[in-house]
């Protein structure tokens, strides 16, 4: 009953537009206030101890990162580099943004922050080259949601922090999936530049590309500096993302010097607002997660979903629906910090591993950042190109299409995640 | 009349600034600390004479506590700034289809709730404070009185609250809502509409 009652406010709550983590919030005041006896002081405590964990502060350090990065020229020459590499195949510059998307993606922890820092660069390039606008901007804005599957990624360390799992073996079990879905994209990508035959590039010559290599080596180090750090026990997540926000302004400001020290405030600023944002709605959810937990709904959920008698294979297929579907109102963390806690413990009890249903969860995000209506990277993207969301959305679908059979991969063949971890001998 | 209303002004603006302020350097320092203390931890362990003496007797273990209750300040302040910047965002496609009129009537709610929640959760974390003040708790490494670092939520809360009362008032006057725009790059935005896409529908009238 009060589960009906809980979830129905939230819902109506939400429909009139509110800040997700103001209706969660009041959803938890007014239902403490009418129905129950847990005392209220536990609240203002819950405010203030939802986010005093250590692991959580790996947010604002990769915001913080991925700013620097975006501003920092890295973006640039890692830009550069991809077209060294693949600019002479069918697609050109647009199958160059896709493996830029997953070089950038592979040190950055934001899809938004990807296509940001990939697309501004290179979608009026390749308008210039005589590109249709609809298919730069439809690959780039796909390409970016990589920024979340592939190694850090900020709703990866949402989802370890509400379920208890580990953050290093999560990062490294996006790499495969993200290589491959790399891989689909630029298929999609080369097959439809071929049959509208786009303009390619010349070949670069081997020290061109060596030469690219260099310049954006930089950059690339990163994935040594967070992978290596924590796979070596060097530090923890956290320290390995403050860790690399450090480095990502050492480089940007001292090394590439695309950024002045006068352009390191804003950046602050932004982040900080940013993080701000984020921490502000995993409090309130820890908070509703502690109602929700107070009145056993959690478990009451679990056991009725249980009795259905749904198998592994059912079980993800409403899963993947569910998260779909949030996926069309709502923005991945929050989507994350409201339904893990519900559907992690069915799956512990189904048998599925943690670092599995974590990626599918997360690949699962990427589709619903590419979809309107809040698709988040269709905003960013239309934000450079200049075009409307309904126009955007009929660009993005072959790729979006691409996305979801790989959904079905990442849904039901669990080594392509966890063979990495396991032969590093993380998990 | 017009001298208060230019102090009132300038006392919005220097709050503003302030706020700013202290969040960016919070997200600065919390990454600066956190920085030194790796650096720290393996420094220490490096066989140069005088320096490891000198870096052993340093003691970083408060890093990761103080990294901790910076970051809830810049969180609880950086909510209170998001608000103003217009970054906290809802589930705004049901109410985007829906004449102008009752779409702004729904918008002055979901803000006054916004207060509502904010202005609640102040007094509770302020009563809070109040109780923990009278206790000798202190935190676990720092050893700083908890009701310090607990002053966050009820300071944190009121000044969101403030916000949400300030976006409300220029809502009602202007019909604009403030809009965070995350594509904004510089040397891209030509001059032109800076409209977030959800609100192309119901173009501001100005």
């Amino acid at each position: 009953m009060s589960a009906y009652l809980i979830f129905g406010l939230l819902i109506a709550l939400m429909l009139t537009g509110m800040p997700i983590s103001i209706a969660l919030g009041l959803t938890v005041l007014t239902f403490l206030f009418t129905m129950t006896e847990v005392p209220l002081h536990a609240v203002a405590l819950k405010l203030f101890t939802g986010i005093e964990r250590f692991e959580i502060m790996a947010i604002p350090f990769f915001i913080l990162a991925g700013s620097f990065l975006t501003r920092g020229g890295v973006a640039r020459r890692m830009i550069d580099f991809a077209t060294s590499l693949v600019g002479h195949w069918h697609g050109g510059l647009a199958l160059a943004g896709v493996v830029a998307c997953a070089l950038f993606a592979s040190v950055c922890g934001s899809s938004p922050a990807t296509v940001v820092a990939i697309g501004s660069i290179i979608l009026p390039a390749m308008q210039k080259q005589g590109f249709p606008k609809k298919f730069g901007a439809g690959v780039i804005a796909t390409s970016g949601a990589l920024g979340i599957l592939m190694l850090p990624s900020i709703v990866k360390v949402i989802y370890a922090v509400s379920t208890n799992t580990s953050i290093g073996a999560l990062f490294v079990a996006g790499v495969v999936p993200g290589l491959v879905l790399t891989c689909m994209l630029g298929a999609t990508t080369w097959y439809l530049a071929r049959k509208n035959n786009y303009p390619r590039l010349p070949r670069a010559s081997w020290s061109a590309r060596f030469k690219a290599f260099r310049e954006s080596i930089w950059g690339l180090f990163l994935v040594v500096v967070v992978i290596g750090g924590i796979y070596s026990g060097l530090f923890t997540a956290t320290e390995a993302a403050a860790m690399s926000a450090v480095y990502a302004f050492f480089i940007a400001v001292y090394v590439y010097k695309d950024m002045t020290l006068k352009d390191v405030p804003r950046s602050l600023l932004e982040s900080a607002n940013l993080s701000a944002m984020l921490l502000y709605i995993i409090t309130n959810a820890v908070l509703f997660s502690f109602l929700m937990t107070s009145e056993h709904i959690p478990q009451m959920m679990a056991q009725w979903l249980l009795d259905k008698g749904l198998g592994q294979i059912a079980f993800l297929l409403m899963v993947n629906v569910l998260l779909l579907l949030a996926g069309n109102v709502m923005e991945p963390s929050s989507i994350v910090l409201i339904m893990a806690p519900i559907l992690f413990p069915v799956a512990m009890k189904l048998g599925i591993d943690p670092i599995h249903f974590g990626i599918m969860v997360v690949v699962n995000m990427e589709i619903g950042l590419c979809h309107p209506p809040v698709g988040l990277n269709l905003y960013v993207a239309s934000g450079i190109t200049r075009m409307g969301i309904t126009e955007l959305t009929v660009a993005v679908w072959p790729w979006l299409l691409t996305m979801l059979v790989f959904l079905v991969l990442a849904t039901y063949w669990p080594a392509l995640s966890l063979w990495l971890p396991k032969a590093l001998g993380m998990m | 009349m017009t001298a208060v209303r230019r102090s009132g002004r300038l006392i919005l603006r220097a709050l503003d600034r302030l706020e700013e302020w202290l969040i960016a350097s919070l997200m600065a320092a919390a990454t600066g600390l956190i920085f030194v203390a790796v650096v720290h931890r393996y420094a220490a362990a490096l066989p140069i004479l005088v320096v490891q003496d000198w870096l052993l007797r340093i003691n970083l273990s408060w890093a990761q506590e103080l990294c901790i209750y910076m970051f809830i300040w810049m969180a609880k302040f950086g909510a209170a700034y998001g608000v103003r910047t217009g970054i906290h965002v809802g589930v705004d496609v049901l109410i985007n289809r829906l004449p102008d009129r009752l779409r702004a009537k729904i918008i002055v709610f979901g803000l006054l709730a916004g207060a509502l929640f904010t202005g609640v959760i102040g007094t509770l974390g302020a009563e809070f404070v109040w109780d923990v003040a009278h206790t000798q708790e202190v935190s676990a490494d720092l050893e700083l009185p908890m009701w310090i670092v607990y002053l966050a939520i009820p300071c944190g809360s009121y000044l969101m609250c403030f916000r949400f009362l300030q976006v409300t008032w220029w809502f009602v006057r202007t019909g604009a809502l403030p809009h965070h725009e995350i594509a904004k790059v510089e040397g891209l935005d030509e001059a032109g509409d800076d409209l977030h896409p959800a609100d192309l529908r119901h173009q501001v009238k100005s």
